[in-house]
């Protein structure tokens, strides 16, 4: 049934000039799969809406669609014809003309059979059922002369592609060397994609600006041609660079040509790779984010200036960062001249994930405008402590990202109150100061425990054990702990944890007792008031012991769970809490030491 | 080359999804008969007498607004040469309609009409609306092809017939809406049931009367 579609026969310069009317197919395609696939997005959620699944629904009657109870005399409902579902009359669309109605969920099936083009593809179907469905002849013809699919995710090694080329068929080459530039990377091909679109409107439409122009006269012809030729350029030059050899490369090696039925039948993904590459940059991001923070990306040399407004609403707790525009951003690739800038923020010393907020990827500019809100949710006492970054970053090829600069500015010292701090302002890009935050100590929330060293007997043997005297009567001393909760802790983007507490007690000679609290899921404060009981040490051990207490996020699929904070106990202490915290909790911790059998509440700060 | 022109229309043709459903319609016919002109006077309203031959395919698209849908056309333009053949017919799968085109003052043009006919059969779906456009109604004096002939020819195989010109701008417009409209007509059809509210029924009558006065302008 498939017909082989085939541009061999054609000369060079046809070819070029279909596959450029290929590519603005593709484009038109596009936009309609995308089209297509709001609309039955849209039609799946009506049914979720208004689905009644099971079957033992149908004895009490109800309205298969709104759910409503029907009567058994008044407002009994009616089966609709399309669903065999009975239907209360709200929940009918009469059709104009005739007297039928559907129900609404039928209406709307019909009527994003119509908008999609279904009606078409299912009648089709029955003189060729094997095509696929959105399958287009140019998708064919494209697919049977290039991977596509391939090509947007093979990395952007390019050898120079024309060396590789003389060696195959040096003859072809010839013709082929006016594509100076297709050993451009594919980045270009997935920019190119969104800026071509534009582009390529462009071409459809040139001929209005030629309607003036005098269409008579001897030089016809060139006229003709020449409007012809702006339409072409209008098709986006890099795009056509790039995949052209690629089109053409298994033409010129004399392999399979057209690959058989599988490509015909297969259900175009080639079509949408190009697109979906640009759009999956999103999720890339996402799954790096982390490598920048690690260090594992470019750097540009930083300059230009970036407008944000910072505004904090006391009443909802919301800081709310108004990304305005950057303007003389660096290149991200300087050779090249591209940069595809986005910002992101952090409110330090949070520098996880969750903490993270972005805006879009503007493409190809170094004056890009974002006009995008991140918020946060921040407690105002929180606020004080955190410093907003904002960084600006190029993205790159395969989500390799480059630093175009960031501003730091702490809230502490920020008027939330005054009006004219609210309005955005320019700010100059800075290099990376990493250092200095490094020495910012992180805080990471508040754990409140309470904690009681148990003896067995009374204070004489405490008295004995802190003269180490006692040692072997009192080994069977109990450390409790309970933990009874966090607050202030870096939560997910959800605004929720699935948090738990390890603690790790270890004695002087390195053994170490380890317990762990339950999963409390979807709480930011979590309040667990779970017990921790280390047995058998002794109040000297104690001494020269260290707990460690850290809050974690538990991961949903395994994947490492997250260390949300910590605190320490003991001897070895640093003061890296700051000497407030550190002194406080440290004083609390001799306390429960030397006050056993007497519960000590403690609040730790975790870093 | 960026004109005001281009934003302003541009943008909106191609990447607006702001319709309510895409037509896709395929333009066939000898070489020379007028196709690309026809289109480009239907999508541009723009037209050159001068004759460039169409490489493989082409197309344009033009939204146009017609029983109260906003219709996204997909227009086709092939080329009527017999060496770029595998290529044309491989788009007639996915034409919902076609629009076999032949030339008053080219009889062979005309004679081929039966061959187009027979690939539309072969290549696309089963229900394929077809209209036969008889083109250059402008150049009476030079007609070789009657519009009887056209007609007669039409009803045996069974499309609907319109006499048009490119360059004189008669009947470019009225063709493609019937072309829609059969669509349209086809599509309810296939859905079942006979559902004016998103169909075009209704507007089979006034077509038919709109079909009258061009001929008139032929006759001239």
């Amino acid at each position: 049934m498939a017909q082989e579609v085939s541009l061999k026969s054609l000369r060079e310069s046809e070819r070029e000039v279909i596959l450029r009317v290929l590519y603005r197919d593709r484009e038109v395609q596009n936009i309609e799969e995308e089209r297509i696939r709001k609309l039955k997005t849209h039609l799946q959620h009506l049914r979720w809406k208004g689905s009644k699944s099971g079957s033992q629904e149908y004895q009490q009657k109800s309205c298969a669609r709104c759910q409503q109870a029907l009567g058994l005399l008044l407002n009994r409902g009616a089966v609709c014809r399309g669903c065999s579902h009975r239907v209360c009359a709200k929940c009918r669309v009469v059709l104009r003309a005739t007297r039928a109605w559907k129900c609404t969920i039928c209406f709307e099936d019909r009527n994003v059979k119509i908008k999609t083009g279904e009606w078409f593809f299912e009648e089709r179907a029955k003189k060729f059922p094997t095509e696929g469905k959105h399958e287009t002849a140019g998708a064919k013809l494209l697919q049977s002369y290039q991977k596509l699919s391939k090509i947007s995710v093979v990395p952007p090694t390019p050898p120079p592609l024309s060396e590789s080329w003389c060696s195959g068929s040096p003859g072809r080459f010839q013709e082929l060397g006016q594509f100076k530039g297709f050993n451009k990377s594919v980045e270009n091909l997935f920019l190119s994609v969104t800026t071509h679109m534009k582009k390529l409107s462009k071409s459809q439409n040139d001929m209005t600006s030629d309607k003036q122009r005098p269409a008579v006269g001897p030089r016809q012809c060139e006229g003709r041609s020449e409007r012809r030729s702006q339409s072409d350029t209008a098709v986006n030059v890099t795009t056509r660079k790039v995949s052209a050899p690629d089109i053409l490369k298994p033409l010129n090696q004399e392999s399979p040509k057209c690959p058989p039925s599988p490509v015909f039948i297969s259900s175009s993904p080639a079509p949408n790779t190009l697109f979906s590459g640009g759009l999956r940059h999103g999720s890339l991001i996402s799954i790096n984010s982390t490598c920048t923070e690690m260090g594992n990306f470019d750097n540009a040399n930083v300059t230009g200036e970036i407008e944000f407004a910072i505004r904090y609403c006391f009443r909802t707790h919301s800081l709310e960062i108004c990304i305005k525009a950057c303007k003389n951003l660096a290149y991200g690739e300087e050779k090249k001249k591209k940069c595809n800038p986005y910002v992101k923020t952090y409110l330090l010393p949070d520098r996880s994930s969750q903490g993270k907020r972005k805006t879009g990827v503007q493409k190809n500019t170094v004056e890009p405008t974002f006009q995008e809100t991140l918020k946060y949710q921040v407690e105002p006492t929180e606020l004080a402590t955190r410093q907003l970054r904002v960084s600006v970053w190029h993205l790159g090829t395969l989500a390799r990202r480059v630093f175009l600069g960031e501003v730091v500015i702490p809230l502490a010292t920020w008027d939330f109150e005054d009006r004219t701090t609210q309005s955005a302002r320019w700010y100059p890009l800075q290099a990376k100061a990493e250092k200095d935050e490094d020495s910012v100590p992180t805080k990471n929330g508040e754990l409140v425990v309470r904690a009681k060293l148990v003896l067995p007997a009374g204070p004489r043997k405490l008295q004995e054990a802190q003269e180490g005297t006692g040692d072997q009567l009192s080994h069977n001393g109990q450390l409790c702990l309970v933990v009874l909760g966090a607050k202030n802790l870096p939560v997910r983007s959800d605004g929720t944890l699935n948090s738990f507490v390890k603690g790790c007690l270890t004695l002087p000679d390195q053994q170490r007792l380890r317990l762990k609290s339950p999963v409390l899921k979807k709480q930011a404060c979590p309040q667990w008031k779970h017990s921790f009981v280390f047995k058998g040490v002794t109040p000297s051990q104690l001494r020269q012991s260290t707990l460690e207490l850290t809050v974690w996020d538990q991961a949903t699929f395994g994947v490492n769970d997250r260390l949300l904070g910590g605190a320490r106990l003991g001897s070895k202490e640093e003061p890296a809490g700051g000497a407030d915290s550190c002194s406080q909790s440290k004083l609390q911790w001799q306390k429960v030491l030397s006050s056993p059998n007497l519960w000590t509440d403690m609040t730790l700060t975790l870093h | 080359m960026a004109s005001a022109t281009d934003s302003r229309y541009g943008q909106k043709e191609s990447s607006d999804q702001n319709f309510d459903y895409m037509f896709k319609i395929l333009i066939i016919g000898n070489s020379s008969v007028g196709k690309t002109s026809f289109l480009f006077r239907y999508a541009d309203d723009s037209f050159t007498p001068a004759f460039v031959s169409t490489v493989g395919i082409d197309f344009k698209v033009k939204t146009i607004y017609r029983n109260d849908k906003r219709i996204k056309l997909q227009i086709w333009d092939t080329a009527g040469q017999e060496r770029y053949r595998t290529i044309t017919t491989a788009y007639y799968r996915g034409a919902m309609g076609f629009i076999l085109m032949y030339d008053i003052t080219n009889e062979e043009s005309f004679n081929a009409v039966q061959d187009w006919s027979t690939q539309i059969k072969t290549y696309s779906w089963d229900n394929a609306q077809v209209l036969l456009v008889g083109n250059k109604c402008d150049m009476e004096d030079e007609r070789v092809v009657s519009s009887e002939r056209g007609r007669q020819l039409a009803d045996h195989l069974g499309f609907e017939f319109f006499e048009a010109s490119a360059k004189d701008n008669i009947n470019v417009k009225q063709t493609f809406e019937r072309l829609v409209d059969v669509i349209c007509e086809k599509m309810s059809e296939s859905l079942d049931t006979a559902d004016p509210a998103v169909t075009g029924t209704k507007q089979g009558p006034q077509l038919t009367d709109q079909q009258a006065p061009p001929h008139q302008d032929c006759a001239c």
